[in-house]
């Protein structure tokens, strides 16, 4: 855990205690609608994971750095976009790998790009997002989130 | 047997990670075992957000008030509901799944779609990452960036309501509490 996640735990804790004195009725139902909506996903939640442990396994950051590279040229932001949206990790990850890109002369698009298709396109979470949201939702956003990061992607390199 | 049909329609996924699993397992079964591992980290790093996350959207339910959300994120907020769903998106960190029942349990509440889409497109900034974004990319990079990146869930907003339709948020005013 992170210390975000300590924050996080730490509010709703508070925020649980401060219900539970003003109202011990309305916080178990509070706790009872939280915890029907947990245990419907969580089978979900468990593919997701399971999902998340492969694309980690099978996209490497070689692979990506093929893609991205000088050769790719006008075409990198594109890969970048549709390999940041693939992949998965913490957006922590994906800072030091776009430096090292810039450094092998991956371009500012591609790599702006992939910094903003990596958090903004979500492909792991889609079905998911099927779900909670319906299919028509889900796949809109998709595919434009995937234009979007190409556009701010390209600005950026017209604008550094 | 009819109840097993439908836990496996609503969760499919498990199915097919299974069978993923399994291939895997029968052609790299190393990489089929370091998978798992990473997935079960995952989850275990996750859980605890996850738990609370899903305490949160049970107190938000049961305390807030619909005339709130209606008034401040519904069909005529205009351009200030998206501006606080933009400030929201900026402001909450963590998974988009776990952003998600939060999302759902504020069109229950009223909010409109365009909302919700500000709000999961500036999702993308991470505040507390900025630091290392800067120190790695430089200054101009950095504000550049989530600079454009908070612009555009203004733009989002219009097309996002423009493929789905303005109607869309209607059918989750009633339909938060089965799911």
């Amino acid at each position: 855990m992170t210390s975000t996640d300590y924050i996080l735990v730490g509010v709703v804790g508070a925020l649980l205690a401060a219900s539970a004195v003003r109202d011990r009725g309305k916080t178990k139902k509070a706790l009872k609608i939280g915890a029907k909506q947990f245990w419907n996903v969580l089978p979900f939640f468990a593919g997701v994971f399971g999902l998340i442990g492969l694309l980690q396994v099978l996209l490497t950051p070689e692979l990506v750095r093929t893609w991205l590279g000088v050769g790719a040229g006008v075409l990198a932001p594109v890969y970048a976009a549709v390999l940041g949206g693939l992949a998965t990790g913490p957006p922590a990850a994906v800072f030091p790998l776009g430096q090292f890109l810039l450094s092998q002369h991956a371009s500012v698009a591609a790599v702006a790009t992939l910094l903003i298709a990596w958090v903004a396109v979500g492909t792991v979470t889609l079905p998911a997002e099927i779900r909670f949201f319906g299919a028509r939702f889900a796949l809109s956003r998709w595919a434009l989130a995937i234009v979007l990061s190409i556009v701010l992607g390209l600005a950026m390199g017209w604008l550094m | 047997m009819k109840k097993f049909a439908a836990w496996s329609k609503k969760n499919w996924l498990v199915w097919a990670v299974v069978a993923a699993y399994v291939a895997m397992t029968v052609v790299r079964p190393v990489d089929a075992s370091r998978a798992a591992v990473l997935g079960v980290q995952t989850f275990v790093e996750l859980i605890a957000t996850l738990i609370s996350v899903f305490v949160f959207v049970g107190l938000f339910q049961v305390w807030v008030n619909d005339d709130f959300i209606l008034k401040h994120m519904g069909e005529t907020s205009g351009l200030k509901g998206l501006a606080l769903g933009a400030g929201i998106g900026t402001v909450i960190h963590g998974p988009l799944i776990g952003v998600f029942p939060l999302l759902k349990a504020l069109l229950a509440k009223g909010a409109k779609a365009g909302v919700v889409v500000a709000i999961v497109s500036t999702w993308a900034i991470k505040l507390p990452m900025l630091p290392l974004e800067i120190r790695l990319f430089g200054w101009k990079f950095a504000l550049l960036r989530n600079g454009l990146l908070f612009a555009s869930a203004f733009i989002m907003a219009p097309l996002m309501e423009l493929a789905i339709g303005k109607d869309w948020s209607a059918r989750f005013r009633t339909a938060t509490e089965e799911e």
